[in-house]
């Protein structure tokens, strides 16, 4: 890759600022140094990112620059050619999903996010598959995040509409009250009306103390809300900073949120 | 205005698909026919028979019967050919060979049984070899029946395992061609090691004499059902139900379903995806090696051949139902049955199978995702 001098002092000011946010070894998900892709593809290269227990961090960035390889990488399901990613001080690469999933990890993938020949409630089984008995306490839990669910809990998943499957989704992937929460574009095929509620039920995981990692192509959006951002560009961090602080960096603002 | 658009659509309908109502005359006359041949009535016009004839009612009755049989079998087997394809997405060939499988151990258990409990005064290696004729029936021997049936799937699900450790799990993630040519290959294998212990000879092993019938009352005779079709019609019915109710209940049932809806979902969401794997195969190989123990039952002979010659109508049950549906490879499979024994009132039996792929070939045109289609597994 050849980038331009400017380029590489953006990445060591961003690295510097990422060591002046935290230390090591408290952070509840920790990706050093990853080299990672898909069979001999690489896509990401060096990327560093970590996410604190309770945290809000969202990674924004053009189309192809590796956002959503990042989640997957940290879920084993890329090819990971360097670097590693540790979860509660735990190194995670290797493992398989249902054990990341056991340590306290929920990933929600891009659309096709539910299962759509089975009905509601059996979705969020599945989300605990791992335990030997259904969490009826969880299930009761999700059902009051999202109302909606309750009500087609017989239902198949795949009639109902973008909206509803994407709680349910994510009513599946809170059925393990997980420390940490991966959301890849949650707001991808949502009604405009629908994306803002859609960011609020996020705020209001988090609130709840669950840390949320967020792929998000509404970058102004995302940014606004969360904690902290990442930007990604070719498959490399660019910048990193508080939401707000990149929301009104000059350079991000020209470069990628279009002004 | 309802009268002109019925007509409009109609008329749009005969022209632009001559061949639905060919095929719907076709079925009309076919239909019509078959209710002349059941009341006597012959319409003969210039000389020529155009519809009716003669045949029983009873004669009906017992097409019908060994249609309903033989669909059980095939519909029995091919739950697990449909799984394996929506689970593990490769048609495997070798799903036929698991039931001949099943036949071969299961009826030298059943005949190991028998020798034990009859006392026969036979030597033990026409036992072994199952070259005594017609030593096991489920009134002498009820007991060699059962055990039967528990070691053809005891048998299967150890060889069916053993297959996929060491040729398709390596394999897993080859594509489904790749998998397709490697299930001709075991289906090959399997078949001639059976040959190789049993040779190619056809024995009879079912013991009809003394097996009580129960007769159907039809109205010009009766419809006979002998202890072995009840039996095997219990054996059937009783394990699809079950499988029905494991698909549905139980945590193990959904994650099938769910495996079969979106593999790459269900790896992150949790499900241990080689676990639900390997329960695919027990329950498929083993529904197989029943169903090929029952048919022997039935039918009262077995060679190599068994499991392949009926793979072909498993094939075309499993399609016409839908493939990757369970419950479209138990109704394909029961219609495969039925049309190639109810095919018998005009053709000749050698060609009973290809009313049966005739079939299939017509539902597929018109509806190419199968009668259950779009629903799998569900």
């Amino acid at each position: 890759m050849s980038q331009g001098t400017g380029d590489q002092r953006d990445i060591e000011e961003a690295s510097v600022n990422a060591t002046n946010f935290l230390t090591a070894e408290d952070s509840l998900l920790q990706v050093e140094a990853l080299d990672a892709g898909y069979g001999d593809l690489q896509v990401l290269e060096g990327v560093d990112m970590n996410v604190e227990a309770g945290e809000y961090v969202t990674i924004v960035g053009p189309n192809g620059a590796g956002k959503s390889t990042v989640m997957k990488s940290v879920f084993g399901l890329t090819n990971v050619m360097g670097g590693t990613v540790e979860f509660e001080g735990e190194d995670i690469t290797g493992l398989d999903p249902d054990e990341i999933i056991g340590l306290g990890l929920g990933y929600v993938p891009q659309s096709d996010n539910v299962f759509g020949t089975l009905s509601v409630r059996e979705n969020l089984e599945m989300g605990a598959y791992i335990l030997d008995e259904v969490p009826e306490d969880r299930i009761r839990e999700v059902y009051d995040r999202f109302p909606i669910l309750e009500e087609r809990s017989n239902q198949k998943a795949g009639t109902m509409s973008g909206g509803q499957q994407q709680m349910l989704a994510m009513g599946r992937a809170l059925m393990l009250d997980p420390d940490l929460l991966m959301l890849d574009e949650p707001s991808a095929g949502l009604a405009p009306d629908l994306v803002d509620d859609m960011f609020d039920r996020i705020d209001r995981i988090n609130d709840a103390g669950t840390a949320v990692l967020m792929v998000e192509q509404n970058a102004k959006e995302a940014l606004r809300r969360c904690d902290r951002g990442y930007v990604l560009v070719q498959g490399t961090n660019r910048f990193m900073d508080e939401g707000t602080a990149l929301l009104n960096d000059e350079q991000v603002r020209q470069e990628f949120l279009g002004g | 205005m309802g009268v002109t658009e019925a007509y409009r659509e109609g008329r749009d309908l005969v022209v632009e698909r001559p061949a639905v109502w060919l095929l719907v005359l076709a079925t009309l006359y076919l239909a019509v026919d078959l209710a002349g041949k059941l009341a006597g009535v012959t319409l003969t016009v210039g000389g020529t028979q155009l519809v009716g004839g003669d045949l029983a009612v009873s004669t009906f009755g017992r097409f019908m019967k060994d249609g309903l049989i033989v669909g059980l079998v095939v519909g029995l087997a091919g739950v697990g050919l449909s799984m394996t394809y929506s689970i593990l997405n490769f048609a495997n060939f070798a799903h036929g060979d698991y039931l001949t499988t099943g036949a071969f151990s299961g009826w030298l258990a059943a005949y190991v049984t028998a020798f034990v409990t009859l006392n026969a005064n036979v030597p033990f290696g026409e036992i072994f070899l199952l070259n005594e004729p017609a030593l096991v029936s489920i009134v002498s021997t009820p007991l060699a029946v059962v055990v039967g049936v528990v070691v053809s799937a005891v048998v299967t699900i150890g060889s069916v395992l053993l297959l996929d450790r060491i040729v398709y799990r390596p394999m897993r993630d080859k594509g489904g061609i790749s998998l397709l040519i490697a299930s001709l290959g075991v289906a090959l294998a399997l078949r001639y090691v059976i040959v190789i212990v049993f040779s190619t000879n056809t024995r009879g092993l079912t013991r009809t004499s003394g097996v009580p019938a129960l007769d159907i009352p039809a109205i010009d005779g009766v419809v006979p059902l002998d202890a072995h079709e009840v039996t095997l019609v219990l054996f059937a019915v009783g394990l699809m139900l079950g499988v029905h109710l494991l698909l549905q209940r139980t945590k193990l049932g959904k994650a099938m379903r769910a495996m079969a809806d979106n593999k790459d979902l269900a790896q992150v969401t949790g499900i241990p995806t080689e676990r639900v794997v390997r329960a695919t195969w027990i329950i498929g190989g083993g529904l197989a090696g029943v169903a090929g123990f029952l048919i022997v039952l039935e039918r009262g002979t077995l060679n190599f051949n068994l499991g392949f010659r009926l793979l072909l109508l498993i094939f075309a049950g499993v399609i016409l139902g839908g493939i990757g549906s369970v419950y479209g490879a138990m109704g394909g499979g029961i219609i495969i049955g039925v049309v190639s024994r109810l095919s018998l009132v005009w053709i000749p039996s050698d060609f009973a199978r290809v009313a049966a792929f005739l079939v299939m070939i017509v539902v597929l045109l018109y509806r190419p995702e199968g009668l259950f289609g779009g629903v799998t597994t569900a």
